[in-house]
Formats: structure tokens, sequence, C-alpha cells
């Protein structure tokens, strides 16, 4: 099969447009996300009273329900806007993997710890600010380098509720030309040029931290 | 250098892949393998009344299936010998081209995009544009929608020609129900699509009417079969024209049509015979 070279290239515009409002959801999803999920864990690190039940329902209920569901269930359900939509249902969904990667990170730092720092005069604030917060971010680094790349993929859905994101291009170009193949290659293209740096980014990091922590 | 290459075999095995299902799709759609198979594979909507939609039965109806069942009676003896396959419009095409089904029968207005990648038969029906919009905010004409949001559903006629005009803002919706929903909800000023189809939502949901439906030409809809395969495009077209002489368009209009269009002239929608 021969591919459509020229139209391919002529279509470059339209993604490159598209890939920002990609990215944009995607940046402003993972940050809320990032946010939702570390005053979480940190409530049930704490082990607040009343808030713990709600919250580890919440970590169920968003990891184990669809994105594509959530996204459903914003629009066509509660009538939120598209965009908004799609930033919402992404925090949702990353909040609860992203507790779980800072809960995971938090419980990683051993007991004695934050023992040593009490019993050597630090407050409570200092505990968690200068002893326990670097650790338990460095053990959680990998988990959440992991949770970056699968939210940004996870954009991938959001077209449903008719935002023109990188996939709701490649769909009108195939609905429009029925240049399948052209479309597909472009898109997997597109998602290749969006998700390899970041993927260098967080292998980067990764190695820096493991250096910081092991040395070598 | 090594790492670039690596990233250029992966971009080269995807473009290589992009060729195997050309290759799969490989005639079993001819006469004689349907024959053979014992059923005729055929792609309808499930949610487009009157034209294809599921009952509440779950049975498939509407004036396409009307033709679709006559289809399997006129080539396999019986009009039960189908397998449907449900479609969204922006599938149709790589239905055909895929091999899952031997005839498109999903109200599909023939135009010269569409006809570069599928074979169209003769037509069974015919129709223009339409724009359905809330009777709190009527679209009498399409200058009503400049710097508006119109709602269409990918890979339609509409959005085929909306997306040739500037000043309007195209809200694109692949289902056919997540699209009028949006209408209700209020995420545009109208829902552009074929006309048949919004006169026929529109007398359905009080509150909303057509204000518009006569944009862009009368267009045919036809069957569509796999680009090349005119021995089965032929053999429909000759069994349109012999159902011609029966006024079959007309019956199927009268079953499956009238109780959505009372006062429409039937002459206005159907083509019999295949004579456009």
């Amino acid at each position: 099969m021969e591919l459509d070279y020229p139209n391919m290239i002529a279509s470059i515009p339209l993604f490159a447009r598209a890939a920002w409002t990609t990215l944009w959801i995607a940046a402003s999803g993972i940050l809320l996300a990032g946010a939702v999920g570390l005053a979480g864990a940190f409530c049930l690190y704490l082990e607040l009273p009343y808030l713990a039940r709600p919250i580890k329902a919440y970590i169920e209920i968003s990891r184990n329900t669809p994105l594509l569901v959530q996204l459903f269930l914003l629009h066509f359900g509660l009538k939120v806007d598209a965009l908004p939509c799609a930033v919402m249902a992404l925090a949702f969904l990353g909040g609860g993997y992203m507790a779980e990667a800072f809960r995971a990170g938090l419980e990683a730092v051993e007991r004695s710890q934050v023992e040593s720092a009490l019993s050597l005069g630090l407050s409570h604030y200092e505990t968690v600010r200068h002893v326990v917060l670097p650790q338990a971010l460095i053990s959680a680094v990998p988990a959440i380098g992991a949770n970056v790349i699968f939210l940004l993929k996870e954009t991938s859905v959001v077209s449903v509720v008719a935002v023109t994101d990188i996939v709701a291009v490649a769909k009108d170009l195939i609905s429009l030309y029925y240049e399948t193949a052209e479309a597909l290659v472009m898109l997997v293209i597109a998602y290749l040029i969006l998700l390899t740096p970041v993927c260098l980014a967080v292998w980067r990091l990764e190695r820096k931290v493991k250096y910081a922590v092991f040395g070598r | 250098m090594r790492k670039l290459s690596g990233f250029a075999a992966v971009i080269a095995a995807i473009i290589g892949f992009s060729g195997l299902p050309a290759l799969a799709a490989d005639a079993q759609d001819s006469i004689a393998a349907i024959k053979a198979r014992g059923f005729l594979k055929i792609a309808v909507f499930s949610d487009k009344p009157p034209f294809g939609f599921v009952d509440k039965d779950g049975k498939n109806q509407g004036y396409d299936v009307y033709f679709a069942k006559r289809f399997a009676r006129e080539l396999l003896g019986d009009e039960n010998r189908i397998e449907f396959t449900l479609t969204e419009p922006a599938n149709r095409v790589d239905l055909l081209e895929s091999g899952r089904v031997d005839i498109v029968l999903a109200n599909f207005t023939v135009t010269p995009e569409r006809a570069r990648r599928v074979d169209f038969a003769k037509p069974y029906f015919k129709t223009a544009i339409g724009v359905v919009s809330n009777d709190k905010t009527p679209v009498k004409k399409v200058d009503d929608l400049q710097g508006k949001k119109l709602i269409v559903i990918r890979g339609t006629t509409a959005d085929v020609y909306f997306s040739k005009l500037s000043g309007i803002e195209l809200v694109k919706y692949d289902q056919i129900s997540d699209a009028f929903q949006a209408l209700r909800d209020g995420r545009g000023a109208g829902l552009a699509q074929d006309t048949t189809l919004v006169l026929a939502w529109a007398n359905e949901n009080k509150g909303f009417s057509v204000g518009v439906g006569d944009i862009g030409n009368v267009d045919p809809i036809a069957p569509a079969v796999r680009k090349g395969n005119t021995e089965l495009r032929d053999w429909i077209n000759d069994t349109l024209v012999k159902l011609g002489k029966e006024s079959f368009a007309r019956q199927a209009f009268d079953a499956t049509l009238k109780p959505y269009y009372g006062n429409v002239e039937p002459e206005n929608l159907i083509v019999e015979g295949g004579n456009f």
C-alpha cells in the first residue's frame, strides 16, 4: 500500500495545533492530579479522622473506573463543558494513582527516621518538611514518572466529548479523506514526539535520584 | 546516530504494517464466496431512526434494513441470512476496506471523496443537509450560524460541507446519539445533518425544529461495496432496477418512514429503481 505523503505533510499544521491542546489538557490534568494525590496521601499518612475513609473510597473509585466513563459522566451527566471536563476527568483519574504513588513513598520512610527527628527536637512540621518529605518524594519518583506518562497517553480518549486533540484530528482526516493509514501513522508519530522527551526526562530524573541515593 | 536509526526503524515498521489490511480483504466478498458462506454481511446504523436502528426488542429496523433484508432474500432466498454489523458514520469506509462487511447500507451519501475509496451502487434514497435548532433560538439560514457553534457528526456530509466554510465553529461527535444529546444540552446553536434525519428527529422531540433544510445539493444515497468489487455492485444495481418494477422503495417508505414524515411527499425522498 502506497501512503499519500504530500497529504501527510500537509496535515502537520493541524496536528501541531492540536498537540498544544493535548499538552495543555495533560499538563493541567497532571498538575491537578499531583496536588490531589499529594493532599490525599498526606491525609492518609497523618491518619486524619473522618477523612481517611472518603479518601480511600475516592482512590478506589478513580482507579477502578475507565477515563471514558468519567468523561461521559462529567460531560453528559453533569453537563460540564468539553475542555474543563477533559482536565477534570484526567485530574480525577490521576489523583487516585498519584495518591497511591505518594502514599507508597511516604510509607517507605522508616518510623525510626521520624522518631529520631522528633527526639532531636524538631517540630512536627520540621520533621515532615526536612526529613519525611524529601525521602518520600525520592522513593516516589519512579511511580510518579510512570503516572505522568500514563496520564499523557490517557488523554487519547478525550475526543469523545468533542475536544479537538490529536486523536480528533486523525479521526477528522480519516472521515474527510478516508486515508486511514496515513492519519494513523501521523498520529503515532505525533504521540512519539510528545512522549519521547517526557520518557527521557523521567529516565534521567530516575537516574539522578538513584545516583543521589546509592552513589552509582 | 545509532539511536536515530533505531527511531527510523520504528517508523518504518509502522509504515510497513499499515500495508497489511489491504492484503487481508482479498475477495471474501465475491458473490460465490457469499453464497458459500450462506449469509450476507451488511453494515447498518444502530441509532439513526428511521433508517437504521435497533428497536426495543433488539431487532434491526428501518429503511436501510428493509432493503438489506430484501437483498438477502434475492441473493440467498431467505431475508434472515444476514449478519448485521452496527456502524458509526466515520467507520463505513473502513468496514468495507478491511473486508468485515460485504455491503454498507447506512444512509451513505455519495460524495467524490468517498467514491475514491468505495464503489457506490445506484441510489435508493436522496437528501440535502438540514439544521435543527431549539425553537427559542431558531436557525433560519446558514448566516445565522456565523460566529456560533454548530454540532456535527464526524464523517458526515454535513461535517464535510461545513468544514469548508469559515466563521462557524464545529463541535464534532462520533456518536449520533451523543450529538443530539449535546444539542439538547445547548452545546451549539444547531445541529447539521441530513435533512431527512433531522426532520425525523425534530418530529420526535418537542421544542426543536428544522429551520433550514436545503443546504448543499440534493445528494444521492446508495449502497456501497468494497472498491473494485464490481460483481457485487452490478448485482445490487440489477436488483434495484428489478425492485423498481414493483415500487419497492415506495413499499419500504410506507413500512418504515411514513410514521416519521407524515406530510412529506415520498417522491422528495425515495429513489425508485436506481433512477436518480
